[in-house]
Order: structure tokens, then C-alpha cells, then sequence
């Protein structure tokens, strides 16, 4: 686990005395109570999980799924009561190999904010719902796969899929169940319960104040109890405030009216330490940045121009240039999967070999110190987002890099729609962006030769049958080879250069216990039950 | 003034309105990108998902045909379904135009009570110390970028002293009269100063040349004192100038003032308006640019109505 931290180093600090004193035992009474405030930088369209736009960090502390990703991004039992997998009996994959059936067991005596039970019913209606073409809703993926569901009876889900899904549990039934009794035969476009749900977790919704805040109040008859057997969840209310302003949150840290920010801007978190009484939180992040090189350009689609570029970048200063924060990277997978191979090749930051495979691969350098080939200029055009600090700090180092190699960069920034125009269509020489994906990305959307986000007109079978492999077995093992696979070949072939992985930097107040950063999308909310507020 | 003249403005509008909003519908959909694309950064949208939306807001029509579906809705009062939040245009507009209209009113009300005599002294003071304090004090505040007075506002009063709330119009579980006049104080201030700077600039000008006119002479030969020369014969005419300018102002107010909305944290317009952009929700663009369209034609035709009223010589026949 990498939850590298600010936060380990401040306790081992702060309690180590207290430990000592108290011969190793932290006896720490939690307490009942609380409001805790959230400061958050977008407005929430709809509080529905399934057709919100944005991350859903208010919806997953009403709205539990039958799985949910934990700290380490590996899949918990919530509404289930274990994660089902062939070696329990939870999956089993038909004689031929093309489909299989997933069977949950339901957790019992889960009652919905209402008061009616949550059954089998509930999550078969969920399906049903998701996969309605007249459902407006984003986050479908998972309903086309599966055929039929049964629910033999209240606690028993048998899910049957029409082919192998080893990321059957990525959206559907994680991001959360609906309840049938008030949904079932009711428009879900429209329906009051997308300004307040009614769902199964720790908090209900109270208020939804558009453009303001979401009020979260204490649900009495959440299903879990605590270790010790305390009734969970411990804070009373839990408040998320809209700020759109990223100095305003800042303010509101400071003046002591917000508790957490869970965006902490990497050019404001030095101000963090001198407000007092917060802590800045590095957690993990499933998210990486990367440069793409787009395939229709002649000189990128030449493997020695790539590899150079490979040499040239030196990972350390885009790191310094991002706060420290960011961590290097050599994989599209990152560290922090189960899936993340350390055995991939690396290009050793080394300019002198940078120059020495363009000069062998007959690039010769010109006068203005731009290499030429054929009477054309080594020379691209870099797209990235325009108006984002990180990322044209990113593109002005790397341009002084490659021009050290004698390859020149032209910066064509784009801001909102027209940049993901351009990285749609390929639109580039040079493509810098960053992925945020779900506990188990499917990558050949990226890197496939069809993938829905391949703009760059890369083109690999050879990875393509690899993905293939990936996306078809449930095989932990075959997985595991293919993955590592996945890895070595994006790292030979070179379509994209991982850099850095990036962090979140969350900041929040000392008074708050039992917090882990969650490095998913479903956010560092999704299990909010056993936080709770330490005496002031 | 007639009445003929008012009917005959506000029948000129229709067409002129028709045509704003072709113009605006060509320009949102000539510039890049469509309204699904913000969840292209979700790799977890499936292609289909995508189909099914596009399908269900009459995104694939030509662009020419979503046109004329959206003016004969609209027409008939219909302003569609937002893309990005899949709630009426109408509920979501209504719902932000009375915080907007709230901060905007009162800071607009504000500022017309302090530039107006600020304006008329420093004219009828013109070149004294007072004129010069409050002609720097217009140039500082025209001069002032709103979100860096906001922030140095919310240092003083809500870091330092702790006296107001930072931002937001309401405290959860509040919203008592005095909770949201607190929640008004810096917004308010941070939006009329600006305002205050160049409305009594334009009083100042037009009081000047009003009070070298003959007749302000003659009126002081009569034996009138300052106060009413000024009152009585210079401050109609002197400002006939500024009310064009008020008048628009005031009708910008509907369109939210997005910086000063997104400092507090103001549930306005301003904020849907940018939010609508970024995502390119065409018909909430269309919904709040429609009536900003409005909104500054009936001001032109009340700013005319004003002049007659104002000065007897200008009419409208």
C-alpha cells in the first residue's frame, strides 16, 4: 500500500510520546456526534449514481452496492455478504467457457432509509432500471452483458452473463442499489429520488439546496455495528458544500467553516500546514499521466523517434514542477493494481542515448539545433489543456528537454470541449492527458485498435489479442500473465509514455478519525460509517 | 409619449428576437464539441450509453432541424430539458434567478444610492478635495478586480475577525433573516463598488455640462439656492446620459455576475451560465441567453421611455 503520508508521519510524531507513556496501547473512546463540512469544487447535477456526470462523493454515503472497492482498490462484500469468485462457488463458468453465472448472497435485516427491507428484489429491479434505454444515464456499462437475474428467494441473486466479465464488478450493482418499492413503474429521469435517494447507507439525505449544499443526516438504523459493537455511524450530519472557487475553499478551511477538501489544489497545499489544525493527506490515486504519440505523424509512427523521446523526458523534474507530489511511473498500469508487473521495461533517463538512436536512425541535426530527415523538421505540434497550470508547466518542461535531443515541440492548447475534440479525432502530433479509471480499467479502450478512445491511430494485434485474453478470462493467473504481457508491450512498442501517477492531496481537520484515503471512483466516501470527530 | 410608440417597440422585438436567437443557436453549435463530451473523460461510458442520450435529447438531428424543434417548443413555452442535469430548462433558471436577482437588486439599489450624490458633489464641487477624493476612490474601484477584493474581504471578515461567513447564501439549517443578510454583506459590497465607481462618473460628466447651461444660470439670478438648482432644474437633465447606462446594467443583472457568484459560492446564474457552457447544455445556453436577449431589449425601450420622461423635448411619436 502506498498511502505514503503526512498523516503516518504526524501521528508517529504526535503519538509517539503518547505511546510510550501509555506502554503501547491507544485506548482511544470513539465518539458519537458531529457535523462534519465538505468542501466541494463541482456542482452536483443529479444525485442519482448512475447518471451523474461527476464522481459521486455526497451519493456513495447514502447508496451502497452489493461490493465496493476498499483503501488498496480490491473489492469488499457491502450489501453482499462475500465477494463471489470461482473459488468460493460465487462464479461459475459454463461447460464451453462463454458465459457464466455470479450468484450473491444478500446481507439479511438491511432496511432502506424507509424502514422496508432491502431484498433480492432490489437488485434485480436495479438492473432492470440501469440497462432502460429510456433511463438517461451514463454509467451502463455492466447491464448489456447479463441476460436474466434471478431471485429464487429475499437473500439469493443469481446473475447470469451472456459471455466471461472479469470486471463485472466495476459499475453495476458498485455504484449502488435502487430500491424497487419506490422506483419500480416510475419515470427515473424525473423522479424526486434524484434529488434525495433513498438508499441503505450510513447517511440519508436530508436537503438538497441546488448549487449550495447537501445535508446528510445520521441513518439510526444502518445495518453495521463496530468491532467493539457501537452502533455505526458515528457523526450525526454530515454537510457537503458547493465551492466552485478553489481560493474560496481555501478560505473556508482557514476561517474553520469547511472540515475536508478533498481536491486539495497541489499549488495551494503548502498553505495547508500553516492553518492549523489540518492535516494534508497524500493518498493514491488511480490515474496517470501520459504522452501520446499520434500514429498518422511519419516520425512518431517511426519507433526510434519514440524511444528517443523515451530518453529525453526526465520524470524528476515533472514531479518537482507538480509540488513533489506525483510519483514516476514506467507502466499504463499503475503500482497500486495487483496487476502492476515491476519487471517492465524502463528507459533510463539519458539524453546521450536519446541523441545517439536519432543519429543512427538517420536524423541529422540542423543548424537551428532541430534535427531534419529527408528535408522535414523534427518538429510536433503538443496538445494539452489549456488553463491548467500542472499540465503546461508538464508541456514547457518537456519541450526544454526534447529540444536538448534537438526535437522541437509546438504548444496548440485547447481548453473543455475543443481538447477533447482534438484528442478524439487525433487532432495532434502530441497528446499530454490524464486517466482517472474505476478499480479495473478495461485498456483497451485506450490502446485498442478500436478503442472508443484510441485517437492517436495506434494499432497493435498483437496487443489486441492480449487484451482479448484479458477481457474474456476470470482467471486470476492467465490474467495476471496477460496483464504483465499488456505491459511489455505497451512499453516496447511505446504508443504512449506513462510519466507520473498523481495523488490526491485531501486536507482535513485533525479532529476527524478512522479516515483512509480511497484511491477509486467511488471515493473517498464510500465508507464513511466508522469516521468520527475526536474531542476538540 | 404614446401608447402607439410602446406597442409598435415591443412588436419590433419579435423579429429582432427571432433573429438573435438563430444567431446564438449557430454560434453554440459552431463552436467545437457537443454536450456528451464531458463524459468522454469517463472511460467507463459505454458507446451505447452514449447513443441512448444522444438519441433521447435530439442530438443526432441536423443541426438545422433541432432549431426549428427548439423555437416551435419554445415558442409555445416549452424551454426543453437541460443535457447536463436532465431537469426543465425553466425550473432551473427560476430556481438561480431569485438568488441573482437578490444579490444583483440590492447591490444595483445600493449603488444608485451612493453614486447618485456622490456624482452630483464632486460635480457641484468640481476640482475641490472632495472631487478629487471621490474621483481616485471611482478610478480605484472600476480599477479593482472583483475576485481579488472578494478575497481580501473575506481575510478581514471571515479569517481575521470571524464575523462573516465566507461564502454561500444560507447556513444549512438557517436561513433566518439575519442569517442571509450576513451571507450578503461581502457579496454586495464586492458588486456594488464597482457599479457605485462608474454610475457616479456618468452622473459627474452629465451634471457638469448641465450645470454651464444658460438656464442654471438664470435659475440663480432668479434667487434660488444651490441645493434646489440642483435638485430642481440640473439633476433631470443631467441624468438623461447615465440612465442608458443604468438601464443596462440593471437588466445584466439576470445574467449573474459569474466572478462575484463564484467568490461566494452564490447559487446564481452566473454559475449555471458557466457550468452550462462548459459542458455545452444547448438548451440551457439557449434558455439563459434568451433571456438575457430579452432582458436587454425591454431595457433599451424602458431606457427610451425614461429619456421622454425625463425631458419633456425628446418624444416618441
Amino acid at each position: 500500500m502506498m498511502t505514503t503520508t503526512r498523516r503516518a508521519m504526524l501521528k508517529a510524531g504526535a503519538a509517539g510520546l503518547a505511546l510510550a507513556a501509555m506502554g503501547g496501547t491507544v485506548a482511544v473512546a470513539q465518539n458519537y456526534g458531529g457535523t462534519l463540512n465538505v468542501g466541494l469544487t463541482y456542482e452536483i447535477d443529479t444525485m442519482n449514481t448512475y447518471s451523474t456526470g461527476y464522481l459521486a462523493d455526497a451519493q456513495h454515503t447514502i447508496i451502497e452496492g452489493l461490493l465496493a472497492p476498499d483503501e488498496n482498490a480490491q473489492y469488499v462484500p457491502v450489501l453482499a455478504t462475500e465477494v463471489p469468485t470461482v473459488e468460493n462457488g460465487g462464479i461459475v463458468v459454463s461447460e464451453d467457457g462463454q458465459s457464466m453465472t455470479i450468484t450473491y448472497t444478500l446481507r439479511e435485516g438491511v432496511k432502506w432509509h424507509d424502514g422496508e427491507d432491502f431484498t433480492s428484489e432490489d437488485v434485480a429491479f436495479t438492473w432492470e432500471a440501469v440497462r432502460d434505454p429510456a433511463f438517461i444515464a451514463e454509467s451502463k456499462s455492466g447491464t448489456e452483458s447479463i441476460t436474466s437475474i434471478e431471485t429464487p428467494d429475499d437473500y439469493t441473486v443469481i446473475v447470469n452473463y451472456d459471455s466471461i466479465v472479469p470486471d463485472f464488478a466495476s459499475t453495476l450493482f458498485t455504484f449502488g442499489i435502487m430500491p424497487e418499492h419506490i422506483l419500480a413503474g416510475q419515470d427515473l429521469n424525473t423522479h424526486e429520488y434524484n434529488e434525495l435517494p433513498v438508499g441503505t447507507g450510513p447517511f440519508m439525505a436530508t436537503e438538497f439546496a441546488r448549487g449550495q449544499y447537501v445535508v446528510l443526516d445520521r441513518n439510526p438504523d444502518y445495518w453495521r455495528t463496530a468491532e467493539n459493537g457501537d452502533q455505526l455511524p458515528y457523526l450525526d450530519r454530515l454537510v457537503f458544500n458547493i465551492v466552485p472557487d478553489t481560493n474560496t475553499l481555501m478560505t473556508q478551511l482557514r476561517s474553520r467553516e469547511l472540515d475536508m477538501v478533498v481536491k486539495t489544489p497541489y499549488n495551494q497545499a503548502a498553505q495547508v500546514e500553516s492553518f492549523g489544525g489540518y492535516e494534508l493527506i497524500v493518498g493514491p490515486l488511480l490515474s496517470w499521466g501520459h504522452l501520446d504519440f499520434n500514429f498518422e505523424n511519419e516520425f512518431l509512427a517511426d519507433i526510434a523517434v519514440r524511444q528517443a523521446f523515451a530518453h529525453a523526458i526526465d520524470r524528476n523534474v515533472l514531479i518537482q514542477a507538480q509540488g513533489g507530489f506525483p510519483e514516476a511511473i514506467k507502466s499504463i498500469v499503475v503500482p497500486i493494481f495487483e496487476f502492476y508487473d515491476e519487471n517492465t521495461p524502463e528507459y533510463e533517463f539519458d539524453p546521450e542515448e536519446a541523441n545517439r538512436i536519432l543519429d543512427e536512425a538517420g536524423y541529422t541535426m540542423g543548424e537551428d539545433g532541430i534535427r531534419t530527415k529527408d528535408g522535414e523538421r523534427l518538429s510536433f505540434e503538443y496538445v494539452t489543456a489549456a488553463g491548467s497550470a500542472d499540465d503546461e508547466n508538464i508541456q514547457q518542461i518537456i519541450m526544454a528537454q526534447l529540444a536538448q535531443v534537438g526535437i522541437e515541440i509546438v504548444p496548440d492548447n485547447r481548453a473543455g470541449v475543443a481538447l477533447r475534440e482534438a484528442r478524439y479525432n487525433g487532432d495532434y502530433d502530441l497528446y499530454y492527458g490524464r486517466w482517472i479509471t474505476s478499480a479495473d480499467p478495461v485498456y483497451s479502450i485506450f490502446y485498442g485498435t478500436e478503442g472508443a478512445l484510441n485517437g492517436q491511430g495506434y494499432s497493435n494485434p498483437e496487443l489486441d489479442a492480449v487484451f482479448e485474453t484479458v477481457e474474456n478470462s476470470i482467471d486470476t493467473e492467465t490474467r495476471m500473465r496477460a496483464f504483465s504481457d499488456i505491459q511489455r508491450i505497451v512499453a516496447e512498442d511505446l504508443p504512449t509514455l506513462p510519466l507520473t501517477t498523481n495523488v490526491s492531496l485531501i486536507t482535513v481537520t485533525e479532529r476527524l478519525q478512522n479516515f483512509t484515503p480511497n484511491p477509486t471512483n467511488m471515493t473517498n466516501f464510500v465508507d464513511t460509517a466508522e469516521w468520527y470527530l475526536s474531542e476538540e | 409619449m404614446s401608447l402607439s410608440f410602446l406597442i409598435r417597440r415591443l412588436l419590433g422585438a419579435i423579429p429582432l428576437l427571432f433573429g438573435i436567437s438563430l444567431v446564438l443557436f449557430t454560434i453554440i453549435h459552431l463552436a467545437p464539441g457537443g454536450p456528451l463530451d464531458v463524459y468522454a473523460d469517463n472511460p467507463s461510458v459505454s458507446a451505447e450509453a452514449l447513443d441512448q442520450i444522444r438519441a433521447r435529447y435530439g442530438l443526432d438531428d441536423p443541426v438545422p432541424i433541432q432549431y426549428v424543434k427548439w423555437l416551435s417548443a419554445m415558442v409555445v413555452g416549452d424551454w426543453g430539458l437541460s443535457i447536463r442535469t436532465g431537469r426543465p430548462v425553466l425550473d432551473e433558471i427560476v430556481l438561480r434567478l431569485g438568488p441573482t436577482l437578490l444579490l444583483g437588486g440590492i447591490s444595483m439599489a445600493l449603488a444608485f444610492c451612493l453614486a447618485l450624490p456622490l456624482g452630483v458633489i464632486s460635480a457641484a464641487r468640481r476640482g475641490s478635495r472632495l472631487d478629487e477624493a471621490v474621483t481616485l476612490g471611482a478610478f480605484a474601484g472600476i480599477s479593482l478586480p472583483v475576485f481579488w477584493s472578494a478575497l481580501l474581504l473575506q481575510l478581514i471578515f471571515s479569517i481575521w475577525l470571524g464575523w462573516l461567513p465566507s461564502a454561500g447564501m444560507k447556513s444549512v439549517g438557517d436561513g433566518s433573516l439575519s442569517d442571509r443578510l450576513l451571507h450578503l454583506i461581502m457579496p454586495v459590497t464586492v458588486l456594488s463598488l464597482a457599479t457605485i465607481a462608474s454610475w457616479s462618473r456618468y452622473i459627474r460628466s452629465g451634471m457638469i455640462d448641465v450645470l454651464g447651461q444658460d438656464y442654471i444660470r438664470t435659475a440663480y439670478a432668479k434667487g434660488r439656492r444651490e441645493t434646489a438648482v440642483i435638485a430642481l432644474h440640473a439633476l433631470r437633465n443631467a441624468m438623461i446620459p447615465a440612465v442608458t447606462v443604468i438601464a443596462i446594467d440593471f437588466v445584466t443583472i439576470i445574467s449573474g455576475a459569474v466572478i462575484t457568484e463564484t467568490v461566494f459560492a452564490w447559487p446564481g446564474i452566473g454559475r449555471l451560465f458557466i457550468e452550462s457552457m462548459n459542458g455545452r447544455d444547448y438548451p440551457m445556453l439557449m434558455g439563459l441567453m434568451m433571456m438575457g436577449s430579452v432582458g436587454v431589449v425591454l431595457a433599451n425601450i424602458i431606457a427610451d421611455l425614461a429619456y421622454a420622461a425625463l425631458d419633456p423635448r425628446i418624444r416618441h411619436g
